[in-house]
């Protein structure tokens, strides 16, 4: 009976979750490329190229003082009189277990199981978008922060018992970034049901284990790399959260507007904004006729993800390098021109820059998924276990795939699309002027410094219209 | 078609949703007797179990959300029919990802952790290719929906049959005498250079020839290409028909540039819908299509005289006057080739009932008893028309459809015979052993 008592609570543990991971996005690309093929796309590619270049240009001639107080303007939103956290984390806790459980004995269907629907489209793609909107959001609903607390109540030590050395800065959130990166993107089943529940509760308890050993503070800061990337990503949002004696005070401010005070992010640090980046960026480009011509794959007769594992591994790798390189070439550049001698200190500040590009690719790149996908989530969650349940009414729709098929949805999308990818880099180009007037102070040397960053920016504009609007595979 | 959406999937505790109502209060007083295990009246009452290797996700998603309607519906309409032997009939899904290794992976799944009784329902041909070992391997009949000629072929194995739907080569052979008759002798074939395209250029040249006509060109386009107006010159100036099967999502370019090319003139046009399933014929940049042909293995618009049981399939699977689904007027079908999944569920109830099947015991007789099978009648049971099969070769002939585009919809046109189709067989399954 014991043993029993113990197999259940292990099993509990097991469906406790974590949300890592991926996939999904087979209906990103439901939306026929072929109508994108016939709408006049290069006309949106030398247009987002000439906005960003002519943000550049007006912000050369505009002084920065106005930029800077309009990015400290703060209006009071709202008072939450109370710190839920603990609450909701436990909830949220509680939530991912019944997922976790859902994938190891739900439907085996992608499409009607919650796990990969919810991991993939809600919590991936909704979730990170909210992060850009409003804050951080994932300091209340990670599952871990409610538990912990629970156990430093009970006695565990709330700094940890053992120290993370300060030298691995950012390094291991990098590496989980790319394990994570790398199965959503190239390994072959990551929206199986089952295999995502183990790989879950793996990182749950990894991360759990972590911050009882390490402390909560030290753990999500570093090592856990969901909380890394959405702390950077909540540095975009119109919210600013400040604590008070009894819960938090909400200002309302500008987009980015966060970032003018921001401290430089180390190497590891840049290096983690450009992988997130970048592994977006290559969810995009493994599917193109030119990637899959490049690793000799007929893009007609896509033989599915086993045969290009080797492949898309590579393939990730190099586009972060690329990015990396690139990045690293233009704030080395703008920092020569400027005649600074502070090249790290100012490419970990300008990679802020970089944060509403990953946004913009994020909202582009998977919002065909989050149109349909979505649908697909909120039906399974009549019937989260498969027992023939209809708890909301929903478990039986008939989800509207047309909302992305056909022209005039091709349309609409493309634009949205167009729209999102040259506003965040124009955004970029702000941010970054910002910072630079924050690094050079005179408006000559921050322009100056400025060229190689926005010659990047408008290639990267490029780079990012062309992935929407080439062809495709699937 | 909302109500059609899941009811026949599995749940959890082996009974289907629609089971689980009906049955609950027949089944209560019995349930709360002591000592109650279920199916212990009779091991026959279980669920047969068909595992459905879906393309959920991957580049097949498209296919596989209306292959996976279909199912679900043919399903259900058996099931309230009686089931078969009295039995109901159970669809369990796995997604294979469109992938021939992750096939593979879920076929093994299916008979070593499901434990179903058959594998049935994929559509790409390089999972087919992929998974026919392994179900030979573990001996479970693999019941396929893939329109290849793989099958055909005598490629396959014992346990893989495709009784639902013609394969490409009979498609292909049976359009050449109609276009020879009424579109012409002269035909320049433009085709993706790849195994698809290739299929149709070394099926459809001895095809013409046969009928009087021949092929005077032959364009190969690159699967990479996505721009097509400089391969035009190549066709010859006294062609009569241009052939044409390109696919992928340069398709609408195609046709856009070839209606600049060609103006408003031009040879006959005709190509398969294979090209264009699932995409709305008044998209923008379709225009150059009007007046032209098309195969069609089942007709997407509903026609002026259509039998009252191909109505019902339509209003069954949900589609409306345009082939769409009622619920959703953008999201068109994959009808030519979607039938092809409730055709092959009432082969099998017809090849289980026929060897009076009773359990993986049985999967050698099953396939033997579908091998039996010879005449299919159109009806309920086969909407798309009359069959023949061929259980040398584990390979459905049928008829097709010529349809031609008027005011932007598909009019039929012609229905080719059996006999247009059929080859001589290349292989013999049933001397192979088990």
């Amino acid at each position: 009976m014991r043993a029993l008592t113990f197999y259940r609570f292990l099993l509990l543990l097991y469906c406790v979750g974590l949300s890592v991971s991926l996939c999904g996005p087979a209906f990103a690309h439901a939306s026929d490329r072929g109508h994108v093929l016939l709408l006049p796309t290069q006309y949106y590619v030398l247009g987002g190229a000439l906005a960003v270049a002519v943000s550049f240009l007006a912000l050369a001639f505009l002084p920065a003082r106005p930029l800077l107080r309009l990015a400290a303007w703060r209006v009071t939103f709202l008072r939450i009189p109370f710190d839920g956290r603990t609450g909701i984390s436990f909830a949220s806790f509680l939530f991912l277990s019944a997922l976790v459980y859902a994938g190891l004995w739900g439907s085996r269907d992608p499409l009607a199981n919650p796990l990969p629907l919810v991991v993939w489209t809600l919590f991936w793609v909704g979730l990170t978008l909210a992060h850009g909107l409003f804050g951080n959001l994932w300091g209340w609903v990670n599952p871990w922060y409610g538990l912990w607390r629970l156990l430093v109540r009970l006695g565990l030590p709330e700094k940890g018992s053992f120290r993370l050395p300060a030298r691995l800065a950012y390094r291991p959130a990098v590496l989980m970034l790319f394990a994570f990166a790398w199965f959503e993107l190239v390994y072959i089943a990551p929206d199986d049901p089952a295999r995502l529940a183990i790989a879950v509760f793996i990182y749950w308890f990894f991360t759990f284990a972590g911050i009882c050993l390490f402390g909560f503070e030290v753990w999500t800061a570093r090592m856990e790399f969901l909380s890394v990337f959405f702390r950077l990503l909540s540095r975009l949002s119109i919210f600013e959260a400040k604590r008070e004696c009894h819960g938090f005070r909400l200002f309302l401010c500008v987009p980015g507007g966060k970032l003018t005070s921001i401290e430089p992010l180390p190497p590891s640090g840049v290096a983690f904004l450009l992988l997130a980046l970048s592994s977006v960026s290559f969810d995009g480009f493994m599917r193109t006729f030119l990637w899959l011509g490049t690793i000799g794959i007929n893009p007609l007769e896509f033989p599915g993800r086993s045969a290009v594992v080797a492949q898309n591994t590579f393939g990730l790798l190099a586009m972060f390098l690329a990015l990396g390189t690139l990045f690293a070439l233009a704030t080395w550049a703008g920092e020569r021109l400027a005649g600074g001698r502070g090249w790290l200190r100012a490419s970990g500040l300008l990679v802020w820059s970089i944060v509403p590009i990953a946004l913009a690719y994020h909202f582009s790149h998977y919002l065909t998924a989050l149109l349909v996908d979505g649908q697909y989530a909120l039906a399974s969650f009549s019937d989260p276990f498969f027992k023939g349940w209809d708890l909301f009414g929903t478990a039986i729709p008939h989800v509207q795939a047309g909302i992305v098929l056909g022209a005039d949805s091709a349309w609409v999308i493309w634009n949205a699309q167009a729209l999102a990818i040259i506003a965040g880099h124009v955004l970029a180009v702000i941010l970054a002027h910002g910072i630079a007037s924050r690094l050079y102070g005179s408006g000559r040397r921050a322009n100056l410094s400025q060229l190689p960053m926005t010659v990047l920016m408008i290639g990267y504009t490029i780079f990012g219209l062309w992935l929407l609007s080439t062809p495709t595979a699937g | 078609m909302s109500k059609n959406r899941k009811p026949n999937i599995i749940t959890s505790n082996g009974l289907t949703r629609r089971a689980t109502l009906k049955g609950m209060a027949a089944s209560a007083g019995l349930m709360a007797a002591p000592g109650f295990v279920r199916y212990a009246q009779a091991q026959t009452s279980e669920p047969i179990r068909i595992g459905f290797q879906c393309h959920r996700t991957g580049i097949g998603a498209a296919y596989g959300r209306w292959y996976e309607r279909v199912t679900n519906v043919a399903a259900r309409v058996i099931n309230e029919a009686g089931g078969i032997n009295g039995r109901s009939l159970e669809i369990i899904i796995e997604d294979d990802g469109t992938d021939a290794a992750r096939g593979s992976e879920v076929l093994e799944k299916f008979a070593n952790q499901h434990k179903v009784d058959l594998v049935y329902g994929t559509l790409f041909s390089h999972v087919v290719v992929g998974s026919a070992p392994m179900a030979g391997e573990l001996k479970i009949p693999y019941y396929v929906v893939s329109e290849g000629y793989h099958v055909a072929s005598g490629q396959m194995n014992r346990y893989c049959v495709q009784p639902g739907i013609t394969d490409v080569k009979a498609q292909v052979r049976s359009m050449a005498p109609w276009i020879a008759e009424n579109l012409g002798k002269r035909v320049t074939l433009i085709y993706p250079d790849y195994a698809f395209g290739h299929d149709h250029r070394d099926f459809f040249g001895p095809a013409i020839e046969a009928q009087g006509g021949e092929v005077i060109a032959q364009v190969p386009i690159p699967p990479t290409e996505t721009s097509f107006t400089r391969y035009f010159p190549q066709i010859p100036s006294d062609t009569d028909v241009i052939y044409h099967v390109m696919v992928g999502p340069a398709v609408l370019t195609f046709v856009k540039e070839m209606g600049e090319f060609f103006g408003t003139g031009g040879p006959q046009l005709f190509g398969f819908i294979d090209s264009l399933e699932a995409v709305d014929l008044n998209s923008p940049g379709l225009e150059f299509l009007e007046g032209s042909h098309f195969w069609e293995g089942m007709a997407r618009y509903v026609q002026p005289e259509m039998p009252d049981y191909e109505i019902a399939y339509r209003e069954a699977v949900g589609l409306d006057e345009s082939g769409a689904s009622v619920n959703d007027p953008k999201d068109v079908s994959t009808a030519a080739h979607m039938f092809g999944c409730w055709e092959t569920l009432y082969v099998i109830k017809r090849s289980m009932e026929a060897c009076g099947y009773r359990g993986p015991q049985d999967r050698t007789s099953l396939i033997e008893a579908t091998e039996a099978m010879t005449e299919m009648d159109a009806g309920p049971e086969h909407p798309q028309g009359r069959k023949v099969f061929n259980g040398k070769i584990h390979q459905v002939f049928g008829e097709q459809s010529i349809s031609q585009v008027r005011d932007g919809k598909l009019e039929v046109v012609h229905r080719t015979s059996i006999e247009d189709g059929l080859y001589e067989p290349e292989a013999d399954y049933t001397t192979m052993s088990f």
